[in-house]
């Protein structure tokens, strides 16, 4: 076990060497020029000489040939120095230290409201496929899967205003038991609840059918039992697999949640950055999030063995 | 994370809410009314952007909008254009113009008390001019100064034209006269700050110096605390500041970046002033008195790049400005103020309204016909048009608009847009032919204003419109520019300039800016001056 | 077991009865309609505007309204279908081909091959989507549309000012190429437990070859999930295509983009509240849609489903 982990481990990180080079270079190449941005984004009257321009690149180092660059950049990584960002100075590791805390609270607990609201829910709507229950839930599923979190979190915060007059405006960050998170965590996981939910339904329909169940169910075991006892284990095994998706969607719908309710979290760091072309920062962001996606892929291939026997001959092969 | 960084927390605390219990949204209700208990006034505001970097020195930015609030600058304008003394009391030319003498005020003093010196004015000055420092605007206060270049290029560290005679004189030497030196130094491009403290041996500044309680600034108020990764700065009264003492007990910046959100905010009485709220409604929904201020000398207007094709035709450019109807760019982008209409380059400064200048007509049928007589033959050989700067809804509103003239007047279907100015400093910057960007000045004079926007040797030139020159232009602007202030020529000279700027046809004006105060109708004192700042922070009360 | 033949036409009868599937089936059957249709159906030109009508709400000329600059916002949102189903259909297919493919083979052969495409499947997933669009759109955007407008000067044939092919071939390009590895693993892993399967061990102890396994076998039995998956990724296409367009690297205006009039109404809908519910309902009914279509697939095409 110990060496698979160490193996994924290792075949890690020339992917994500091979995905930083990648938007390291698509950056440096195309997405402009961090320093010529501070002076070309400032409105009017602005003082815009080459001359100094190119003297303040020089002292950044950024005259340097794109290799170079990058190469410095990977050393001072291994060292566990993430450089300093371009436009603001600051250490990039303090910015994603202060970031992650947010936006790492607010991901677990979208990913645990999110397991809570929907497997219990897709499992009665599987269980009653075809009755009204199964229509309402399935209904209000698909609805809060079709409003884009950025439409559904300044909609329901304004709404919030209407309704409740004085109140004061639920923006901002006020740690994990504020009910400033309320809101955010309501849209974040909108989308995730609707995806768990009918992956959770599909398979509770299909697993219905199989022997065993149909065996459990004929010989007058209860329901209740047949769903935990013989549905829920199969049931998990289609939705862990969506781990990978759901962390995606929660990182994406995380950048929209955090911009719009000013959450100081990775994804309005990543906006920022990109807005400015800070390299350092967009190179930071790119290998927590790879690192992210790893685990969680490292934590589906280890948990899917549990839950699928039938599956485990093949781990000795991967 | 930091507890207790909004005041509205400690309070909020008891209605702390635990992890399971989501479904207490009802719970919103309870907090809401809870009678704010304040001693002292606080001014809460809105920052749009989410600022990590809040040196006093960098001349640009949000972070600059409120430099006045806890910084103090050699001299300042009021709302009503006049200069006023502050850290320097007094400014005297040689009767060339190429020296000026400058007096420290004697009371004047840090934050920490200590005094404030000869060699803290210049050394703030070349602070601002060393290129790590990245001011944006510092040109416009020492360009003109003997030695300014060097520092400037990373060659040198100490400005040689600056000399200090004593602890309060200090002689400025100029490679040129300029009259109106001194009207340029009356900002907060490049503000007194302690020296000491913010600049390191090696010439740049100290990093983060500026960040937290240290003393080391001198305006009216001092930074309590900055808490950057969350977004929230905040002031309180400097107990040294040698000017009028201020009335607010605090002032609390906090970053919103979504506009509709800060409205609300703003509409509930929650915040009650934002550093610059851009939106097509704001008048509708907070105010006339919320948008109201000043025209400045700013305004915005749409360059053309006369080297790149097809704006290298002149009769190309003079077709593409008379297919515009103005009126309806101005009705299409800001219906309903607070901006004007403009005609011309130079705006709010003497000399504005000249009567030999003849507006460009809306004139659809002569455009056309420019058109089919230029290089080009049509609108179906024309390169594609680009456009970059077009950042803000206003600014989407107004290039739509053109876009749209232009494919019903000359048929011309192929227009694009972008928001970014980094486009200009990306792979395309050698196609894009139109820049949406604002020109000004910081002085109350209209030659500075041309010489900052048509100029040859201006930014505006050189970059947007792709290395305009017309010597004629640039002979005019320079001999206005060594005519004192009070000098009828000096205006006259401007206004022949821009007459002849007029007829190459390189510009689609736009409107000229009105300084809002952007603050809700209880708070006074936020009037703001031609330098985007609060004119006397010391005096903001909140009825 | 079924025979694949009757398996769809067992599905068709199985969807009929499925009334949410067949409201569903109308709505994209209506959609694809206004896509192939919308010039001629559209009440006014998309791009006209009239200053004097400006943000009027929804009126017997105007059904939905006009916009900030007196545009008719039917007519958008009539052309802006064409822009959602163009975007949501390349996409989805560009990535469910490359997912199935791969995934199925992985799945199915194990091994070193399995391993590489595991890799290669980990590292596509560990970007994240919106800075590798973000970061694609801003650096290779614009020398491709420099690109096509050289192409156009020499030839002055209109098909190179077409700003969508450029949009297209770019972000929804780049959409695809990221959208491809929940596929991937979704059929792979279907693949790995079924075919550990009674069924398929008979199959095989009959002698058939690999192929036929997993073409006659294998794959059907994996549809449920993966239709259930396209449905969904259908919808979220268009949400996508909307949130590049929320962070203004989508759909180049003035080219109408249900997610450019989300994002522009964002920024009015307290004023004029339907500029925002117009787009977004429309994006809402569709991504609805295309997931009960999708759910009655799901149920139809299930072999077993039946009861």
């Amino acid at each position: 076990m110990l060496t698979y982990i160490l193996r994924r481990l290792l075949l890690w990180v020339p992917s994500v060497l091979l995905v930083m080079l990648a938007v390291y270079a698509l950056a440096f190449y195309g997405a402009g020029d961090p320093i010529k941005l501070i002076f070309l984004r400032a409105p009017g009257d602005v003082a815009y000489d080459p001359v100094k321009i190119e003297a303040i690149r020089d002292q950044a180092g950024l005259n340097r040939p794109f290799l170079v660059q990058f190469a410095s950049y990977v050393g001072n990584l291994v060292q566990g120095n993430f450089g300093n960002s371009l436009t603001s100075g600051r250490s990039v590791w303090a910015m994603i230290k202060a970031a992650a805390p947010v936006s790492f609270t607010l991901g677990v607990t979208a990913i645990l409201l999110t397991a809570v609201i929907a497997i219990p829910l897709g499992m009665v709507a599987g269980l009653k496929q075809n009755s009204r229950t199964d229509y309402v839930i399935l209904g209000t599923a698909v609805a809060l899967w079709a409003i884009p979190a950025y439409v559904a979190g300044p909609l329901l915060m304004v709404l919030l205003l209407m309704v409740l007059p004085g109140e004061a405006v639920p923006y901002g960050w006020g740690g994990l038991f504020s009910v400033k998170l309320i809101l955010p965590l309501i849209v974040l996981s909108f989308q995730p609840i609707a995806l768990i939910l009918r992956q959770t339904r599909a398979a509770v329909i299909e697993v219905m059918t199989e022997d065993y169940v149909r065996t459990a169910r004929a010989k007058g075991v209860p329901e209740l039992v047949v769903a935990l006892r013989h549905i829920l284990r199969p049931v998990l095994t289609p939705v862990v697999t969506q781990l990978g998706l759901i962390m995606i969607t929660i990182v994406n719908g995380a950048m929209f949640v955090e911009l719009v309710f000013g959450l100081p979290g990775l994804g309005r760091l990543t906006v920022s950055a990109l807005t400015n072309s800070d390299f350092p920062v967009i190179l930071a962001i790119t290998f927590i999030g790879s690192f992210l996606v790893m685990a969680s892929n490292l934590l589906v291939d280890l948990l899917y063995p549990l839950l699928d026997p039938r599956a485990s001959d093949v781990k000795g092969g991967r | 994370m930091k507890d207790g960084m909004q005041p509205g927390l400690t309070r909020r605390g008891a209605l702390r809410l635990g992890l399971g219990s989501v479904v207490a949204v009802a719970a919103f209700g309870p907090g809401a009314h809870i009678a704010m208990a304040q001693e002292g006034q606080v001014l809460k505001a809105i920052s749009p952007a989410f600022s990590q970097d809040w040196s006093p020195l960098r001349g640009g930015g949000v972070p600059y909008r409120w430099n006045s609030v806890w910084n103090g600058s050699a001299m300042y304008f009021n709302d009503k254009g006049e200069i006023q003394p502050y850290v320097l009391t007094e400014w005297t030319p040689s009767a060339d113009f190429t020296s000026w003498t400058l007096k420290v005020n004697p009371a004047a003093k840090f934050a920490d008390g200590s005094a404030i010196t000869a060699a803290d004015v210049k050394g703030s000055w070349e602070l601002s001019a060393m290129p790590a420092t990245k001011n944006q605007r510092v040109d416009q206060v020492l360009a003109g100064v003997a030695g300014y270049a060097a520092v400037k290029d990373g060659t040198a560290t100490d400005i040689s034209g600056i000399v200090v005679t004593d602890d309060a004189t200090l002689t400025v030497t100029l490679s040129g006269p300029d009259p109106i030196f001194f009207q340029r130094l009356a900002n907060h491009i490049a503000p007194i700050v302690k020296v000491s403290v913010a600049r390191g041996a090696d010439g740049n500044e100290v990093p983060d110096w500026f960040l937290g309680a240290n003393g080391a600034t001198s305006g009216p108020f001092m930074m309590e605390a900055a808490d950057l990764d969350t977004g929230l700065i905040t002031w309180v009264p400097n107990p040294n500041f040698f000017g009028e003492a201020p009335k607010l007990a605090r002032i609390e910046l906090t970053s919103v970046e979504d506009n509709v959100t800060a409205t609300q905010m703003l509409k509930s009485g929650e915040f009650q002033a934002h550093t610059e709220l851009v939106t097509s409604t704001m008048i509708q929904d907070l105010g006339a008195d919320f948008a109201a201020g000043p025209t400045i000398p700013t305004s915005q207007h749409f360059w053309f790049n006369t080297t790149r094709a097809p704006m290298d035709d002149p009769k190309v450019r003079e077709a593409l400005i008379l297919a515009i109807d103005r009126d309806g760019l101005i009705k299409a982008s800001f219906p309903d103020g607070p901006h004007q209409k403009t005609d011309t380059v130079m705006n709010s400064v003497p000399g504005e309204e000249d009567a030999a200048f003849v507006p460009y007509p809306h004139d659809p049928a002569k455009a056309k016909e420019l058109l089919a007589a230029s290089s080009y033959g049509g609108p179906e050989k024309l390169p594609k048009l680009m456009f970059v700067g077009i950042s803000s809804p206003a600014n989407e509103a107004a290039a739509q608009y053109i876009a749209e003239q232009w494919r019903q007047n000359l048929g011309i279907t192929a227009v694009d847009m972008k928001p970014q100015q980094d486009q200009y400093a990306g792979p395309d910057q050698n196609a894009v032919q139109i820049f949406r960007d604002d020109v000004g000045t910081r002085v109350p004079d209209g030659a500075s204003y041309l010489a900052g926007s048509i100029a040859s040797t201006s930014g505006n030139a050189q970059g947007k419109m792709g290395g305009y020159k017309n010597d004629k232009v640039d002979a005019l602007i320079a001999e206005a520019l060594t005519k004192p202030a009070d000098d009828p020529a000096r205006v006259a000279l401007a206004q022949e300039a821009q007459r002849l700027f007029r007829d190459d046809f390189c510009f689609i004006p736009w409107y000229k800016q009105t300084m809002s105060r952007w603050a809700n109708a209880n708070v006074a004192g936020m009037e703001k001056n031609l330098d985007w700042q609060i004119v006397a922070p010391w005096a903001i009360t909140i009825a | 077991m079924e025979q694949p033949t009757n398996l769809w036409r067992d599905a068709w009868k199985r969807l009929r009865r499925n009334k949410l599937a067949l409201a569903g089936l109308a709505v994209v059957a209506f959609l694809v309609f206004v896509a192939a249709f919308g010039p001629w159906l559209a009440p006014h030109d998309y791009l006209s505007q009239n200053l004097d009508l400006r943000s009027v709400p929804p009126q017997a000329a105007h059904w939905f309204g006009t916009d900030d600059l007196g545009r008719d916002v039917l007519s958008r949102l009539i052309y802006g279908a064409r822009t959602a189903f163009l975007v949501a259909v390349a996409v989805t297919l560009i990535a469910v081909g490359i997912g199935v493919i791969l995934g199925a083979i992985a799945g199915f052969y194990g091994g070193t091959f399995d391993r590489f495409v595991m890799w290669f499947t980990d590292m596509t997933m560990s970007v994240p989507q919106l800075l590798l669009v973000v970061v694609i759109n801003a650096s290779l955007k614009q020398p491709i549309s420099t690109w096509m407008e050289t192409q156009y000067l020499a030839s002055l044939n209109p098909i190179w000012r077409n700003t969508m092919l450029a949009d297209f071939v770019l972000v929804f390009g780049s959409m695809a190429l990221i959208s491809w590895p929940p596929y991937a693993r979704l059929v792979r892993a279907q693949v790995l437990s079924i075919r550990s399967r009674p069924y398929v061990t008979a199959a095989r102890a009959l002698g058939l070859t690999n192929r036929i396994i997993l073409a006659r076998y294998v794959l059907p039995n994996a549809m449920g999930p993966l239709v259930v998956a396209v449905s969904a990724g259908l919808g979220t296409a268009m949400v996508l295509e909307s949130a590049f367009s929320f962070l203004g690297v989508g759909v180049t205006p003035p080219t109408p983009s249900w997610g450019n009039m989300i994002s522009d109404g964002l920024r009015v809908w307290t004023n004029s509240p339907h500029l925002l519910v117009a787009p977004a309902a429309v994006l809402a009914v569709v991504t609805v849609a295309f997931n009960f279509l999708g759910d009655g697939l799901n149920d139809a095409l299930n072999p077993k489903g039946q009861k």
